[in-house]
């Protein structure tokens, strides 16, 4: 099996010397086939050229493959100068400086670059880098490029689409079409982020993660697998990292904590505002899959004097800060939960009519110690889409909203897997 | 544009009103509807050609050396058809512009320092076209602040707020005010013997004044941003490989047409103004020159001439730049395209708009210093883009059964031979004259 570092830029080994066996340079490296793999194509092939002949070279044959050595597993004598069959993608004639369109052919930006990275123990062409630090390698002046722009004050940031993105690639292809438009390429959806982020080395990762803004590091944080999010974690400012927490969901928040050291953990939760400190605190007590590690604070609660008019005003109001909107708790002074009022039947009421009136009662709840499964049973049962959660004295704790616990009304097979590293 | 015979007779016969329908329906049919549809490119690239910096060299070519220089005109009018030729069909035939090409088949680095020179070129003749409103515009009295701004904005507006169609016309409407130089040379009243006579038998010197005259002449009619321009724009107008032989229609007729302009030029100069022994050394000088020889109505077609000009390449110069650059980094281009859908050549064509004029605004600037600039920066990418689009049009991964055929190949690789050691020439003699 060939030996790779984590990840590598087409242009750091195009015409770099590749060596025998023994050492002596057979030529110098012209050109890389991939396979036409799903999501990543993985490398099948190596192209070198010496002079006027050009030898394939099988993958498996390969000792050797990083930014300084390229090595072939056999001696220069048993290689015969072959072409590359017509049918071969070849991602330096074939894909580099390719235009790059979105889904309705709207023209983007040419492939500055193109990344070359781990996926699952092969080699796989995981990212087209669209950014001008693409070109500055390409150029060869990447790191004097960056100091030079550092003395203006500009950062040079990493600009990559990942190949998830691209539509499957044919032989003899004049563009790279992109499976979203130009406008989602700015804002890449934050799961297919993570998803680009675990292929990727820990200390690229940690360098990715410093050039998203606070927003979209939470909602990715999110979608790691646990250890990655605690290396990132770890590898970033307390501050950075404690704003990052703040954005995120209460409930998602404790499960990351949870995850870290304790006394991490803590560090970073003083650092958090005390609101959203509070709630994550509060999480934090509960066994992680029980109904009261899985829910969130934030819902939407009502008293039951309240008329549906004065409701939807205030629903305006709380609606960015909920996780779901769909219904509204009707809860006493003691927080019991009274009745709850749908979304569709707060709109259909006439304005004047109290939230007592049309709630529906009795409630179901939960006790915060349900197991995971027991919850996914009852939103399932009920057709829910969250659930209540109620401590000892029946005071209304938080919700467990349906996607938290999607996985376990799902067969096995198609539950949603954390990307691991 | 030749209606046949047949077609016209054929229309004074008929009377009834039925028959009336059914020409048309038939002239709906013939080949001139799909020439004037797929006329523009060529005729607009080759016009531009023409601009300011054109204007001024052939107003001092006739003053100079009267009919003497005439004879290279044939000349030019050949190797601009067989350049624009392959321009025009290398754009129908990959649908891509000359920066795609260059990107897509030589990389990077190719790419990145082509794209220097052609800014630094491009911008000094757009300022060089603003200098050519702002002296036409002086001569009707108009001060440079007030015609200059104004001529940038309408430029600017056209282009932003226009469709293609809106705007190939109108710069189509443009390339036609040339003819007011037809007229120009018509009056003067020319000797036509002796006119065919320097054509046929030139009286060609060897002295240096003669030589740098007739390089300058080449230089100035066959420019790198024609070509961009012209490849460029018949693939943003979508021309379809079946329009082909109306497209190189399109080229020869815009060849023809741009020296055809440039030949009165020099006959109307070459007439009057050669024989009074009148110096001159910029194209506003030869329209003032032309007033007390010729009158003042000679004088204001030459100024509306020069205006004219000027306009039209400042359309062509930044929106050539655009399209070169938006090509080249894969940016979404194309004047149909709104601020929002293709920001970058868009901007890029203000910027130039705004670069261009302001630098004319400013009081002294150094407007000797930039046109050698232009001349020097447009002569050394020249050569490059020459041999780049000879190779790019010989490969057939690139042209499939398309590419060059021997002839061609034969014919293009002499003119451009004959291109690069004139420009190595322009560019040694103007280093020593500086």
């Amino acid at each position: 099996m060939p030996f790779f570092a984590g990840e590598i830029f087409v242009s750091e080994v195009y015409k770099k010397p590749v060596l025998d066996q023994t050492g002596e340079e057979i030529g110098k490296l012209k050109d890389v086939i991939v396979g036409l793999g799903e999501p990543f194509p993985a490398v099948t092939s190596v192209v070198i050229s010496s002079g006027k002949d050009t030898y394939v070279v099988s993958w498996d044959m390969i000792n050797l493959f990083n930014r300084r050595v390229i090595s072939v597993n056999a001696r220069m004598d048993v290689l015969k100068p072959a072409e590359a069959a017509s049918s071969d993608i070849l991602i330096c004639r074939d894909l580099l400086d390719k235009q790059i369109v979105d889904i309705n052919g709207a023209k983007l930006v040419r492939v500055n670059d193109l990344e070359l990275g781990d996926v699952k123990g092969k080699l796989c062409l995981v990212a087209a880098d669209i950014g001008l630090r693409g070109l500055l390698r390409r150029l060869g002046i990447e790191k004097r490029g960056e100091k030079i722009l550092a003395v203006f004050k500009y950062k040079l940031q990493r600009k990559l689409i990942a190949w998830t993105y691209v539509q499957t690639v044919e032989p003899k292809l004049t563009r790279l079409t992109l499976t979203v438009s130009r406008q989602k390429v700015s804002s890449l959806h934050p799961a297919d982020l993570a998803e680009i982020i675990s292929e990727v080395s820990q200390k690229e990762r940690t360098a990715i993660f410093g050039s998203l803004d606070v927003e979209t590091a939470a909602e990715a944080l999110h979608e790691l697998e646990p250890r990655v999010q605690v290396d990132i974690i770890d590898d970033m400012s307390k501050e950075r990292a404690s704003d990052i927490l703040e954005l995120m969901p209460p409930d998602e928040a404790a499960d990351v904590l949870g995850d870290l050291p304790e006394a991490k953990a803590q560090e970073l939760i003083n650092l958090m505002e005390k609101e959203e400190a509070e709630d994550v605190q509060e999480l934090m007590e509960h066994e992680d899959n029980t109904a009261g590690g899985l829910m969130t604070t934030e819902f939407l609660a009502f008293p039951p004097d309240m008329t549906v008019e004065e409701a939807i005003k205030e629903l305006r109001l709380e609606a960015p800060n909920v996780e779901t909107i769909y219904y509204l708790y009707i809860v006493d002074q003691n927080e019991h939960v009274n009745g709850v009022v749908s979304l569709k039947n707060l709109i259909l009421a006439m304005p004047q009519a109290l939230l007592s009136d049309i709630m529906l009662t009795p409630v179901k709840t939960l006790p915060q110690d349900a197991e995971q499964k027991d919850v996914a049973e009852f939103v399932s049962k009920y057709n829910l889409l969250a659930a209540p959660v109620v401590d000892e004295t029946g005071a209304l704790r938080g919700i467990v909203t349906v996607d938290d616990v999607v996985d376990f009304l799902l067969p096995t097979a198609s539950r949603k897997k954390r990307r691991k590293l | 544009m030749n209606i046949p015979p047949s077609l016209v007779a054929g229309c004074l016969e008929s009377t009834q009103p039925v028959k009336m329908v059914e020409w048309i329906r038939k002239i709906k049919d013939r080949r001139i509807f799909v020439i004037l549809a797929v006329i523009g490119p060529g005729v607009i690239a080759g016009n531009a050609g023409n601009d300011a910096g054109g204007i001024a060299t052939y107003s001092i070519v006739g003053a100079r050396e009267g009919y003497g220089l005439l004879w290279v005109l044939v000349l030019i009018t050949v190797a601009l058809a067989v350049i624009q030729e392959m321009s025009s069909r290398m754009g129908v035939v990959t649908g891509k512009g000359f920066g795609d090409l260059v990107r897509e088949q030589f990389g990077v680095k190719v790419t990145l320092a082509i794209m220097l020179l052609f800014i630094v070129a491009n911008l000094t003749v757009t300022i060089a076209e603003f200098a050519g409103i702002a002296a036409s515009m002086e001569l009707f009295g108009v001060h440079k602040n007030i015609s200059v701004p104004l001529a940038a904005f309408l430029v600017w507006l056209v282009v932003v707020k226009g469709n293609f169609k809106q705007v190939e016309r109108f710069l189509l409407l443009i390339s036609m005010t040339y003819l007011t130089y037809v007229v120009s040379g018509v009056m003067s009243n020319p000797p036509w013997h002796e006119v065919a006579r320097q054509i046929a038998l030139p009286r060609i010197r060897m002295d240096s004044d003669y030589i740098l005259l007739f390089i300058t002449m080449v230089g100035t009619t066959i420019t790198p941003y024609m070509q961009f321009y012209l490849q460029s724009a018949v693939v943003d107008k979508g021309v379809r490989i079946e329009e082909y032989g109306y497209a190189k229609f399109d080229v020869y007729a815009g060849a023809f047409m741009t020296i055809f302009i440039a030949f009165f030029i020099v006959l109307a100069t070459g007439t009057i103004l050669h024989p009074a022994g009148i110096v001159v050394d910029s194209a506003e000088e030869a329209a003032q020159a032309l007033q007390p020889l010729a009158g003042p109505f000679a004088s204001h077609l030459f100024a509306v001439g020069l205006l004219n000009a000027s306009v039209l390449a400042a359309f062509v110069l930044p929106l050539a730049t655009a399209y070169g650059l938006s090509e080249a980094f894969g940016w979404e281009s194309g004047v149909n395209k709104s601020f929002r859908e293709a920001p970058q050549f868009l901007g890029f064509y203000t910027a130039f708009i705004v670069i261009g004029a302001g630098v004319i605004m400013i009081p002294d600037a150094p407007l000797i210093k930039i046109m050698f600039l232009s001349q020097t920066v447009n002569g050394v990418l020249l050569p490059f883009v020459l041999i780049i689009m000879l190779r790019l049009v010989n490969d057939p991964s690139v042209m499939g059964e398309y590419v060059n055929s021997r002839r061609m190949n034969i014919i293009s690789w002499i003119t451009v031979s004959i291109l690069i050691l004139l420009t190595v020439m322009l560019l040694v003699t103007s280093f020593m004259l500086a």
